[in-house]
């Protein structure tokens, strides 16, 4: 067990950040409907690592899934609450702000993108949007070019019709409409080469970026900021992944088998830069089939029949 | 376990900095740039969309230009708007004319006679069925800019040296309008001919000027006779009148029915042998005092054309409104006059049409070709959309691990739609404008790829895609050695291609696709018809973006659990 197991002990007065109760969850393989969860129930406490330790197929993949708002309960399959919110009650915008803001994801396979960069992919979940503006602005764009092109076409139209043409009200009317889809698609595409312009700075100088290569320094991989992933060992790819998930700063780190695609030395130092993120106050859910790996968490729970049971300590 | 115990994490839980968020699309513009940055499929769909876009502005160009230029051709000789009133025509027409050029509308109106006739060549008996019109130059020139359309501004070198070789052979002087009435001391008439009519003596070069082959037979030199039959006021055919002209020059419209079939006299010597000339009426009831038949009037002079020109910045249609409120004018002013007995025709009667009505017959199977051509060509948008549907479909197949870790990291449905969308509507814009540019040179360039056309290929031509087959042979055997099956494959194809079009290039000996001995135009239309091309810009695009919408929709839909289970 962690060895700050015992300052987290003594921190069990501290509030849950997450919890879930009676969550239920049945998949359907083909007709067969399989219920992996049966009135599943967790509490995570801000601060603590949390390891859920079962087998496999078990439902530890989906309980995790649940709890960071990837997957839904069954109807009135249970409730998950997340800093007094109800995750389970989110709709589709919330669900993808509390995925985006509040907690951070590692997978097994590490899941980079290959076309990014280590960097970019590190800031990856800082460059999701404001909402309100990310819709606003092309439409801004697109509404703006629009109309400055059927201004154009529609004043200068004339002057392009051939002479076989005569220059019709409904003709100048096509081909001010013409004008203003091309000025449209116009608009939106220079707004998106302004953003690649600007973004370019913002990316490699903006605070995301400043923050982002601090982690990644801090992981071992200030020299790696400009390679692709498939330039990357696995630990390296693992580390970036946990970059990325910590990049917007969640609440709760979920892990999924951080470990279970490295060879032991590299999934120990994995284990290790969790445990110093861990020790300065992050919280992590981890899901893992071995028990030594689980042994870094604070607390052990296991999945059994489709039920979180505490382990014994 | 309760829910009710969870409660807000304390401001600060670990001593990392909160970090600023983004306001902007950017995960989607950066994605769209690197998927297309990175990959070939979507240059090969650019590459595919510029080549629609491309084709249907160079078809739409060049079949726009034909139109054009026949339009243009047929309207050389018409004004913009024809008053029409076939036999026994309109009388009083002066007045008319005056009535219409005291309108703001009008610049100029020209009066006209037409009919058929019979045109007798000086050489091989030959005869030929003619429409033969009477104008008055000086005015018709005002309407139409007659003096434009006549070939001969002097004798070509061929026709003076042969006038040289022959003692007393005059070369003819032209008059930038000849005079076609005899005046008073008499003489022949003049007429000018359509320059295709007599086409044995001369012989239509590639910029389209004529060279005399036969300058004997050359027509300014020569006379022709023409028979016209006049039309009583009764409507009864009378006595053909055939009289001798002197040809004064020929004239080019540009469309071959009319110059190959128009001959231009005086509107006097026309008037006279369609008996439209202004003739005195008697009373064949009473006597005068010297014993003949009492004269009680005149019958006017009639036309039965009048063919009318507009003022700078008047549309055709606004003159013809102008022109009809002047025939009305007109009409009413010669009826409340009781002196004058022959009335005009009633307006219902009369055509008044612009050029462009005029011209209909001529037109309308133009433009409903083009407007054929436009919509089959139109076809390629579908096919950009198919194929950036297919290519899109499979790049979302490709990326749906992605796609997943977009949704785990909070990306929105909308916001992975807009990634594939931006995605295609990048391609669309890139293809389109690239297809603008592809299409804008061809056309430009048309005849000097059409006159490359024509001549047999350079070697430097063929010897270069000879020596690139057997450089691609050699890669190809390379390869073979090497166990590259792929690129083996390649090679041998890229070499079998090449030596293909290098044969083609040693056989082709120049293939003129529109000869102008032939055709009867001297040019491709090398203009870019920027309004179809705007539209098929604009199609491309709307197409592009609706091709990568299926895709784009499929990967929102995405469930992220299934897409990152996906490995």
């Amino acid at each position: 067990m962690n060895p700050s197991h015992d300052q987290s002990s003594s921190d069990a007065t501290r509030e849950p950040v997450l919890a879930a109760s009676g969550l239920r969850k049945t998949y359907r393989m083909g007709r067969v409907p399989v219920q992996v969860l049966k009135d599943a129930s967790i509490e995570v406490r801000s601060g603590e690592w949390v390891a859920i330790l079962g087998a496999s197929g078990s439902g530890k993949s989906t309980l995790l899934h649940l709890l960071g708002g990837l997957d839904r309960p069954d109807r009135d399959g249970g409730m998950i609450h997340f800093e007094g919110r109800r995750v389970s009650e989110f709709g589709g915008a919330e669900l993808n702000t509390y995925r985006n803001r509040s907690v951070g994801f590692v997978f097994q396979f590490y899941h980079l993108l290959p076309e990014l960069s280590v960097l970019e992919n590190a800031m990856l979940p800082c460059l999701v949007p404001n909402r309100w503006l990310s819709a606003t602005l092309p439409l801004l764009a697109a509404v703006i070019g629009g109309g400055v092109g059927a201004a154009v076409g529609s004043t200068f139209g004339v002057e392009i019709l051939p002479t076989a043409d005569p220059p019709t009200p409904s003709k100048i009317a096509l081909l001010a409409v013409t004008c203003g889809v091309l000025g449209a698609a116009i608009g939106v595409v220079l707004f998106q080469l302004g953003q690649v312009v600007a973004e370019r700075t913002r990316l490699r100088h903006g605070p995301q970026a400043a923050i982002s290569r601090n982690t990644l320094e801090e992981f071992g991989l200030g020299h790696r900021l400009r390679h692709r992933p498939s330039q990357l060992s696995g630990g390296e790819r693992q580390r970036t992944a946990i970059a990325r998930a910590l990049a917007s700063e969640p609440g709760v780190l979920m892990a999924d088998e951080p470990t279970g695609n490295l060879d032991a030395t590299t999934g120990r130092e994995i284990l290790d830069l969790l445990k110093k993120r861990h020790d300065a106050g992050l919280t992590i859910v981890m899901v893992t089939h071995d028990s030594a790996v689980a042994e870094y968490a604070d607390r052990i729970v296991r999945l059994e029949d489709g039920r979180v049971v505490e382990s014994p300590a | 376990m309760s829910a009710t115990l969870v409660h807000p994490r304390p401001d600060s839980p670990h001593p990392y900095p909160r970090i600023p968020r983004v306001q902007t699309l950017v995960y989607q513009t950066l994605l769209a740039n690197r998927y297309l940055g990175s990959r070939i499929i979507p240059l090969i769909a650019v590459a595919a969309v510029a080549l629609c876009v491309g084709l249907v502005i160079i078809v739409v160009s060049v079949m726009s230009g034909f139109l054009d230029m026949l339009l243009n051709s047929g309207r050389t000789l018409m004004g913009d708007v024809i008053i029409r009133y076939a036999d026994p025509g309109i009388p009083h027409y002066d007045l008319l004319i005056e009535e219409i050029e005291s309108r703001p509308e009008a610049l100029a109106a020209t009066p006209v006679v037409e009919s058929f006739g019979l045109l007798k060549l000086p050489y091989g008996n030959r005869t030929e069925g003619v429409q033969v019109w009477g104008i008055d130059p000086a005015s018709f020139d005002q309407v139409v800019d007659f003096q434009d359309s006549l070939v001969w501004k002097e004798a070509p070198p061929e026709v003076q040296a042969f006038a040289a070789d022959m003692t007393g052979l005059e070369v003819p002087v032209f008059e930038d309008l000849p005079r076609l009435d005899p005046g008073a001391d008499g003489g022949d008439p003049g007429v000018i001919l359509g320059v295709e009519i007599d086409s044995a003596a001369k012989v239509r070069r590639m910029d389209g000027s004529y060279e005399v082959k036969a300058p004997a037979f050359w027509m300014p030199f020569r006379d022709v006779e023409i028979t016209l039959i006049p039309i009583s006021t009764s409507g009864a055919l009378e006595k053909p009148d055939n009289r001798r002209f002197d040809v004064a020059n020929e004239f080019q419209s540009g469309v071959y029915q009319i110059d190959s079939r128009r001959a231009m006299i005086g509107l006097d010597t026309g008037q006279r042998m369609l008996g439209l000339e202004a003739a005195p009426i008697y009373d064949n009831r009473l006597l005068d005092e010297t014993g003949e038949l009492k004269r009680i009037g005149t019958y006017p002079a009639r036309v039965q054309m009048i063919l009318v020109r507009a003022a700078d910045g008047v549309s055709p249609e606004g003159l013809r409104d102008s022109v009809n409120l002047a025939y009305a004018a007109f009409a009413a002013k010669i009826n409340d006059e009781d002196t004058m007995t022959i009335r005009p025709p009633d307006q219902a009667f009369v055509g008044i049409r612009t050029w462009r009505e005029q011209l209909r017959d001529l037109i309308g199977p133009v433009e409903k070709e083009r407007e054929l051509m436009r919509i089959l060509f139109s076809i390629v948008y579908l096919v950009c959309a198919g194929l950036v549907l297919s290519i899109f479909w499979s790049i979302v197949h490709e990326k749906t691990r992605d796609i997943g870790i977009l949704r785990a990291i909070g990306a929105s449905r909308p916001g992975v739609l807009g990634v594939f969308l931006a995605y295609g509507l990048v391609i669309g814009l890139v293809g389109a404008f690239l297809g603008a540019l592809l299409g804008w040179s061809v056309v430009v360039n048309i005849n000097g790829i059409h006159e490359a056309m024509g001549e047999p290929a350079p070697d430097w031509t063929w010897m270069t895609a000879f020596a690139l087959a057997a450089v691609m042979l050699a890669i190809a055997i390379h390869a073979a050695i090497r166990g590259g099956m792929l690129r083996t494959l390649l090679s041998i194809v890229g070499g079998l291609v090449l030596a293909g079009v290098g044969t083609a290039l040693v056989l082709h000996s120049g293939f003129l696709m529109w000869d102008p001995a032939v055709y009867y135009f001297n040019s491709i239309p090398n203009q870019v018809d920027w309004s179809s091309a705007i539209l098929t810009m604009a199609g491309a695009i709307v197409f592009s973006v609706l091709g990568a919408a299926i895709p784009a929709a499929k990967a929102a839909d995405t469930d992220p659990v299934k897409a990152l289970r996906y490995e």
